[in-house]
């Protein structure tokens, strides 16, 4: 009797377990970087990379102020000469980012492991011990699982850019493309550009490129235009016969 | 509609502050997540009141002595007191420690009426107390308006008479329900007193502010807050357990009591049912009998009867000798009462506790584990003229997660602080060097003049690298007063060839990098 009632209990809870719509499985990232994002937002689960500091910094706490507005939560482990400020000035609500710091070699996997599933996004700093593949993939499938998604960050303004032990879903190359604002003795930093590159194995068809400026003069974030193709080109370059 | 039940309240005020064992005439206060959740009268008259931060409460009163709180601690602390009100009536019932609820219809007749049961009790009490703190009781009609009356008259005994509630209540604040949220819509829509909300039609408060409004609105008529017509669970929803050889150390009854929770929690998961409260039997080896029970607001979680189970067991367990049980616990029992139907707990939709604020928590918790309290933290808003001074990070298991406030930006001029955009990335201790066309190291003078015009910059033993533009000094001069901490710089912005943009300054003739943009 009481299994019989388990199994219909059990085959009703199969039968009505809501549908998760791919909607829900994604991570809303503001409106101006929809656009370089295929499905537009970072899609739950998975493991990205970060190339280029300072600047990817920057685009990474700008990329995730929509999550934390909303309620969702940060990590950030490892991260080194972490500024918050310049984070809350490009829209990260900051009283929702944890900051982890002196995981080290040691402890490395485990406070990776205790996030995941606990925050919606881990920032981590490019760990200077060699992580394991093996360790790696497991992180990688758990997050997957529960839904968190991973983004490696350089680790100090001239450190090689090592890429992650596995192939990245998606990769986010963060270019610095000019300041505005400073002169030859006067003015002040007042705007940069970025120019961000999206590939990875989850970007179908060639990589997406934006310019974007974090912050813009009045500190906002904003995309610019992309300018049409004949002026992109490089002036450097002419045909040679 | 049954008239409510006449029930009793004993109240002993600031009970964490006594349980903590601070003496009455000590400044003192106990903390829950960096805030004062209950203070002493001594540390009330110098303003050290509820809600502040520890910081602000030492600042205040600098003598003040301050305890974390141990909700355990306060449970055993109140086991002495709620044994001298069961030699009046056997039905007790707590929601935290510090309060008492019972009825009063058998003990009023049985000691000639509710003035001189109050009286008995009162005294009684008192003796436990030793002048610890004081201790009110009220006696009304219905579990709110009795825990109103022993709050509303100090030092003694307040009896509101039979049917008396509903006047009783009618013209107290609004912000007596203790809904922030509730009475501050209430409040605006000018709706200031008890009575006046009783005054409005149930089915019209149902609509609007749903079952926490309503019942809100029985309280605030002077009814009881569970419907009277709640049978009395059946025999089978009990949970027992039997311990052999009996328990007598605090570590096996705690474990016992998470054991005994989560059984109870699954034959009421079963029947769909949850209970907001339960009532914790114990027998001892030598036959003696221990009951208690807890009440809660809404529905009991696993982890809520855990506690409280925990707590009844540990207070009776370290009780002082002439009522501790005289052998081992044999048997446990766990009974809950007035079901009520699980409805799922809501979580907040915005603001206030979410579920991805508890999981946060936890993780917090078991890093803490791994890493130390400063392992990991959270952020605040500071003012400051240095990107470093401009956030501090504090330990994050200090800090509520599920009840923060937002941060609030810090609105006020820091004169001599370089305006937004901020680096990136911060560096310390991290030497570079600034040239001038010549090959001169770049100085500034006390009025604040640059010998050149930076041309080169390199990270020492690095590269040279030119400089695009640049901009400054900005000159800072902080706290001159203090060898220590005083700080005297001149600021610059340099953006260098690659189109990397810093900051640098120049304090006591060397130059240092203090961040990337």
């Amino acid at each position: 009797m009481v299994s019989s009632q388990q199994n219909i209990a059990d085959i009703i809870g199969r039968e009505v377990a809501p549908v998760v719509l791919a909607k829900e499985q994604l991570i809303a990232v503001p409106s101006p970087f929809e656009e370089i994002l295929p499905g537009a937002g970072l899609q739950r689960g998975w493991a990205t990379c970060v190339t280029g500091s300072p600047a990817g910094r920057v685009f990474v706490w700008a990329l995730l102020g929509e999550l934390t507005r909303s309620g969702g939560w940060v990590a950030t482990v490892d991260v080194s000469g972490i500024n918050l400020t310049a984070a809350n000035e490009v829209g990260l609500s900051i009283e929702r980012v944890l900051v982890v710091s002196g995981a080290g070699a040691k402890n490395w996997a485990q406070v990776l492991g205790a996030l995941v599933g606990a925050v919606d996004v881990i920032v981590y700093g490019n760990p200077r011990h060699r992580v394991q593949p093996s360790t790696f993939r497991k992180l990688v499938s758990r997050c997957r699982e529960r839904g968190t998604v991973l983004m490696q960050l350089p680790n100090g303004h001239d450190a090689a850019s090592r890429g992650l032990p596995v192939e990245a879903d998606v990769s986010f190359d963060v270019r610095p493309a000019g300041w505005s604002g400073l002169g030859d003795g006067h003015g002040r930093l007042a705007s940069r550009a970025v120019d961000v590159t999206v590939s990875g194995r989850r970007v179908p068809g060639r990589p997406r490129k934006g310019t974007f400026m974090v912050p813009d003069a009045d500190g906002t974030v904003r995309s610019i235009p992309a300018a049409p193709t004949s002026t992109v080109q490089d002036p450097a370059l002419s045909i040679v016969r | 509609m049954a008239a409510p039940q006449r029930v009793a309240c004993v109240w002993c005020p600031d009970w964490p502050v006594v349980a903590s064992g601070i003496p009455a005439a000590v400044p003192g206060a106990v903390l829950h997540a960096n805030r004062v959740i209950a203070s002493s009268a001594a540390a009330r008259t110098v303003g050290v009141v509820r809600g502040l931060r520890r910081r602000e409460a030492q600042s205040r009163c600098p003598d003040l002595v301050i305890a974390e709180r141990d909700l355990a601690r306060e449970v055993r602390a109140f086991e002495e007191i709620a044994a001298a009100i069961q030699a009046f009536t056997p039905r007790l019932e707590l929601t935290h420690a510090g309060t008492v609820i019972f009825p009063t219809r058998g003990p009023s007749r049985y000691f000639g009426g509710d003035h001189a049961l109050g009286a008995k009790i009162h005294d009684a009490v008192h003796n436990v107390l030793d002048d610890r703190t004081t201790c009110h009781i009220g006696i009304a009609d219905g579990i709110f308006a009795a825990r109103i009356a022993a709050r509303h008259r100090h030092g003694s005994v307040h009896v509101v008479d039979p049917g008396a509630s509903p006047e009783f209540l009618e013209p107290l604040s609004i912000s007596t329900l203790g809904l922030p949220e509730l009475v501050d819509v209430l409040w605006r829509l000018g709706i200031v007193t008890l009575g006046a909300f009783a005054a409005l039609e149930a089915a019209d408060v149902l609509g609007r502010f749903g079952h926490v409004g309503l019942r809100a609105h029985r309280q605030a008529s002077g009814l009881d807050e569970q419907r009277a017509d709640v049978s009395d669970p059946p025999q089978d929803m009990e949970v027992s357990i039997e311990f052999e050889p009996p328990v007598e150390r605090i570590d096996q009854a705690a474990f016992a009591a998470r054991h005994i929770a989560v059984g109870l929690n699954e034959k009421l998961e079963r029947r769909g049912a949850a209970c907001s409260r339960v009532t914790v039997e114990a027998e001892s080896e030598h036959g003696e009998n221990f009951v208690r029970s807890w009440r809660h607001d809404g529905a009991l979680s696993v982890g809520a009867i855990t506690d409280r189970v925990r707590w009844q067991l540990d207070g009776w367990l370290q009780a002082p000798p002439q009522i501790r049980p005289t052998g081992g616990l044999a048997r446990l029992v766990l009974r809950p009462d007035d079901l009520i139907a699980a409805g799922g707990r809501q979580l907040g939709f915005w603001g206030g506790e979410t579920e991805a604020d508890q999981r946060a928590g936890r993780a917090v918790a078991r890093i803490e584990g791994l890493l130390g309290v400063n392992g990991v933290q959270l952020a605040e808003v500071r003012g400051g003229r240095e990107p470093m001074d401009q956030i501090e990070l504090l330990p994050a298991g200090s800090i509520d997660l599920t009840d923060r406030r937002v941060a609030q930006p810090d609105v006020r001029p820091w004169p001599g602080q370089l305006p937004a955009p901020s680096p990136a990335e911060l560096f310390s201790q991290t030497a570079i060097e600034l040239i001038d066309a010549q090959h001169r190291l770049i100085a500034v003078n006390g009025r604040g003049e640059v010998s050149g015009a930076p041309t080169y910059i390199r990270s020492s033993g690095k590269a040279w690298r030119r400089v695009e533009s640049w901009a400054g000094p900005w000159l800072l001069d902080e706290r001159w007063w203090d060898p220590e901490r005083s700080r005297r710089r001149a600021r610059f912005q340099i953006v260098d060839e690659h189109g990397q943009a810093m900051l640098v300054y120049l304090e006591k003739g060397s130059w240092w990098l203090a961040g990337v943009y």
